[in-house]
């Protein structure tokens, strides 16, 4: 029983630090809202995304276009805003390989949610672009050509 | 074989039974146990007949013939996909590559991809899709053919599903299996290809089947 209360507190005790920690490194609203988006974005990568462009984002062969380390993503944002929910199709060039296989668009995607997919693939795979709100998909969405 | 009187007498002993447990265990240790063999068998004689993948023909990627001659003396891996599929195919893909890679150095160890929307993926698109992949047709065979004949083979052969159905996001439903086949065309092995667990057991099991000539 003793053993018991002892292997308890040193649970709790752990923890606390990692929450302390965590609790310490955050400044903010600002930064739980990134969180959110962060994670959000990261399901639904996985649920809308992966299966084509690979977890790792590394996309396959010439068939499915890279994301971490792309060229392609860095040029625009806007355009992979739009792209998200209204597809594409045509050929593409990315990072000097040309990619043509028509990718169709996840229509039912909310403003939010491409924001918060945009979040996590422009702050994942060595990309530090910080939070993609809603206000700028919303933008980007008045002026989508595809 | 029958237990003979002796025989009985002999495992009467207790130390004389110890010996033969032992000698199982030792058994099992030194030597792995064979892959199963799937599907339905029949006793022909005194000869056991197992179920084998039934005679085919389909063209691949650079418009050759595929049939089972292709694969005579063969270890095969077999899927079936559709390359508009955005929903396990492009996981399957990935996993299937694995497959690829693992296998280079292996002559005898092939792969096949049937496509169930042979109206679509046409062998032009099977070429550029393969072509895509980085992959040689001479190891890995993307076929199509009459989508009867696929579905067909699909249920029948290789116990995997396969048709039509609007109702689904991309119109058809299929298994993410895939199926190592010996060399004598018989089922040794079924695998989730989503799953890369799944797949790293196939490639374990590739090399077992090889360690017995591929039967």
């Amino acid at each position: 029983m003793r053993k018991a209360i002892l292997v308890w507190i040193a649970v709790v005790g752990i923890a606390n630090l990692f929450v302390g920690i965590h609790g310490c490194g955050s400044s903010g609203n600002r930064d739980t809202k990134f969180q959110q988006y962060y994670a959000q974005g990261q399901q639904l990568y996985e649920q809308h995304c992966s299966n084509c462009h690979q977890k790792d984002g590394r996309g396959l062969g010439l068939v499915y276009p890279p994301l971490a380390q792309s060229d392609y993503m860095d040029k625009d944002l806007d355009h992979v805003l739009c792209l998200m929910k209204y597809g594409l199709s045509g050929e593409i060039v990315v990072n000097g390989k040309a990619f043509n296989k028509e990718m169709k668009g996840v229509f039912s995607l909310t403003d939010l949610e491409v924001a918060e997919i945009a979040t996590y693939i422009y702050n994942n795979w060595e990309r530090d672009q910080g939070i993609i709100d809603i206000s700028d998909v919303t933008k980007a969405h008045q002026k989508c050509d595809n | 074989m029958k237990f003979t009187k002796e025989m009985r007498s002999q495992f009467s002993h207790p130390f004389n039974l110890l010996a033969v447990c032992i000698l199982f265990v030792g058994a099992c240790v030194t030597k792995e146990k064979p892959l199963p063999i799937f599907g339905e068998r029949e006793l022909v004689g005194t000869d056991t007949v197992y179920h084998r993948i039934a005679p085919f023909q389909f063209v691949d990627q650079d418009s050759a013939l595929v049939s089972n001659t292709t694969f005579q003396d063969k270890i095969y891996v077999a899927d079936f996909f559709f390359t508009s599929c955005r929903t396990i195919c492009p996981i399957m893909k990935t996993q299937m590559v694995r497959v690829y890679e693992a296998t280079k150095e292996m002559p005898d160890v092939l792969l096949l991809s049937h496509t169930i929307d042979p109206e679509y993926d046409t062998v032009a698109l099977l070429h550029d899709f393969a072509e895509r992949l980085g992959v040689e047709s001479k190891r890995w065979h993307f076929v199509t053919g009459s989508k009867d004949s696929i579905y067909k083979i699909a249920q029948t052969s290789y116990f995997a599903t396969a048709m039509e159905d609007k109702s689904e996001p991309d119109g058809f439903i299929h298994s993410g299996a895939f199926l190592l086949i010996d060399k004598k065309g018989r089922i040794r092995g079924k695998y989730d290809g989503t799953k890369e667990e799944e797949v790293n057991r196939l490639i374990v099991d590739i090399k077992r089947l090889r360690s017995t000539n591929g039967i």
